[in-house]
């Protein structure tokens, strides 16, 4: 790329990362509500289930990586996401109500509202699959962090699309191999989309904000490439119906993941920066969590009646590894944000630090709060109290972080207008 | 080649590790250390801006470099430069919070460094590829 074109500007406005994030906690709540309806974490295909699990990765997790992606691109690979505000309104407002069309179709059955959501859900995905696409074709750096981009945003439009057919499916009851194609959706949409947006992101972030050793060149130079070749092989297994190969795949996956988190863990327990930080340990927990899920399924080959540990993977990777590291994120970033665009908005004097946005006590709760209804979805496949306990977590955990991020917009918006008033 | 980011890279990181010292210190009450590992990172981070300030920047903009990236990242000294000031006053007068402009320095640290490895120094190596060695002494000079 020309060097005239390069940004490493801290674009865009604030308003773009932080609508998506003021929302997304929102979305954590509902899907609490829903499993109160006849939730069950021993069969994650019931209508109720897949209306909560797709709340939690459709409306928390998607809506803020979608976010999070415009604000880290130009400092890990030097470039923006073309026409920022429209993009980001073209895929926040589809994304969101083609969620909740998702979840309502789902609960009530009702073929419409499946159609719509697929429309909806396409529509925004591919307006930020096609700018993600755009950005990352212009970007300066030729990095690991950029390859994982791409084969992740490419993992994310194979996802997408089968989560359209899939919903059409439903939507028109066409016989299509239901079983195989959600596996396959499952597959690349946390598989793919959010494990190879972690790793690539984590080689950067994690060596660079928490002050630990670089990843081991091996590791950096080709695990994303290394687990879209498995997702690869996982994918041409189902279609061909030669479940070895599908099977080969799926363990490569597990076991770089596995090794990615191992690895991870090892770089933060030699971090030079030893003071208490609760994104790191929200972090480590998404670390050790990722680990437990591959552990969970490569077990339940080798287990009679393993249908529950499989489920448990699921919950784990979900729940606990990608819940647990956007938790981190979201910590780091929101406070961050709000200084920065304090500081460049010309605000000089009164701006307050990081931890005056977001006490850390507040971070510190929420982590706890995170373990234990960790722990609560672990326990309420033998224990029916624990379920209860898991939702009330869940729906808390959406308002705790809801209410911290609202506590940074206010922040911004208080100290803004002081300024005005001040220099009018 | 990739002699101004290794050489700059691994500044980055001793700035990181004087950094890391401070803070400790600070955290845990030892105002005394505090002080001389502070004084130490201020001093490694004034003269990681001048060798880029002084050095690397016009030299990059005299070989046609990217004049928005270099204005971006003075500002961001700027901006680091304010929060040291702040860290100062805070360890004079002992306060807590210290810790929490700390963790707003290593952010804005971090995320500068961030973009000037994956981005500003890979174009000065292959734009001053030439000058490189000459470049690196007068920064080494400083």
């Amino acid at each position: 790329m020309s060097t005239a074109q390069l940004s490493t500007e801290q674009a865009p406005p604030i308003s773009v990362p932080f609508r998506f994030f003021a929302l997304a906690p929102l979305f954590l709540t509902l899907a609490a509500l829903i499993l109160a309806n006849g939730g069950d974490f021993n069969d994650i295909h019931t209508p109720v289930m897949l209306a909560a699990l797709h709340g939690i990765t459709l409306g928390f997790m998607a809506l803020v990586m979608l976010g999070a992606i415009q604000q880290i691109l130009p400092v890990v690979i030097g470039s923006t996401m073309p026409a920022t505000r429209l993009v980001a309104w073209f895929s926040f407002l589809p994304v969101t109500l083609g969620t909740l069309s998702l979840c309502g179709g789902l609960l009530l059955g009702e073929p419409r509202f499946l159609n719509l959501a697929a429309w909806l859900l396409g529509a925004g995905f591919l307006t930020f699959i096609v700018a993600a696409m755009i950005s990352l074709q212009r970007a300066a750096a030729r990095n690991t962090t950029r390859t994982a981009l791409f084969l992740s945003v490419l993992a994310l439009t194979g996802a997408m699309a089968l989560g359209m057919l899939l919903a059409h499916g439903h939507a028109s009851g066409e016989t299509l191999d239901y079983g195989g194609l959600a596996a396959l959706h499952m597959g690349l949409g946390l598989g793919g989309w959010v494990m190879l947006l972690i790793a690539g992101v984590s080689f950067q972030v994690v060596p660079m904000f928490q002050l630990t050793p670089n990843y081991p060149q091996w590791m950096s130079a080709g695990l994303t490439q290394a687990i879209f070749a498995a997702l690869l092989l996982y994918v041409s297994g189902y279609l061909l119906k030669a479940w070895p190969l599908a099977r080969i795949g799926e363990g490569l996956f597990w076991l770089l993941s596995g090794s990615f988190a191992v690895v991870t863990l090892r770089l933060q327990h030699k971090r030079r920066r030893r003071v208490a930080d609760a994104t790191l340990s929200f972090f480590r927990l998404g670390m050790a969590s990722l680990l437990c899920a591959a552990a969970f399924r490569l077990t339940s080959w080798w287990v009679a009646d393993s249908e529950w540990l499989t489920t448990l993977a699921v919950l784990t990777f979900v729940l606990g590894f990608a819940l647990s590291v956007i938790h981190g994120m979201l910590y780091k970033i929101v406070p961050f944000l709000v200084w920065f665009h304090l500081f460049r908005g010309g605000v000089t004097k009164g701006v307050p630090n990081m931890k005056e946005i977001i006490p850390e006590s507040w971070m510190w709760r929420h982590w706890w709060l995170h373990l234990c209804t960790l722990l609560a979805v672990g326990l309420a496949m033998f224990w029916n109290t624990a379920f209860w306990l898991a939702i009330f977590g869940l729906a808390a955990q959406g308002l705790l972080l809801g209410a911290g991020i609202y506590t940074g917009i206010t922040v911004y918006r208080r100290i803004l207008a002081r300024q005005e008033v001040a220099a009018p | 080649m990739s002699k101004i980011a290794e050489y700059l890279g691994s500044d980055h990181q001793r700035c990181d590790v004087a950094f890391a010292d401070a803070e400790a210190a600070a955290l845990s009450g030892d105002w005394d250390t505090a002080q001389t590992a502070f004084t130490a990172f201020q001093n490694d981070m004034a003269k990681h801006f001048r060798m880029e300030e002084e050095i690397l920047f016009p030299a990059l903009l005299a070989a046609n470099g990217p004049s928005g990236p270099v204005q971006v990242m003075r500002m961001e000294h700027a901006q680091m430069n304010d929060l040291l000031d702040q860290l100062a006053d805070a360890l004079q007068a002992r306060s807590h919070s210290f810790g929490g402009i700390a963790e707003t320095l290593l952010i804005v640290m971090q995320q500068h460094n961030l973009k000037e490895e994956q981005i500003l120094y890979p174009i000065a190596d292959r734009l001053l590829e030439s000058a490189c060695d000459e470049i690196i002494a007068r920064m080494q000079a400083i």
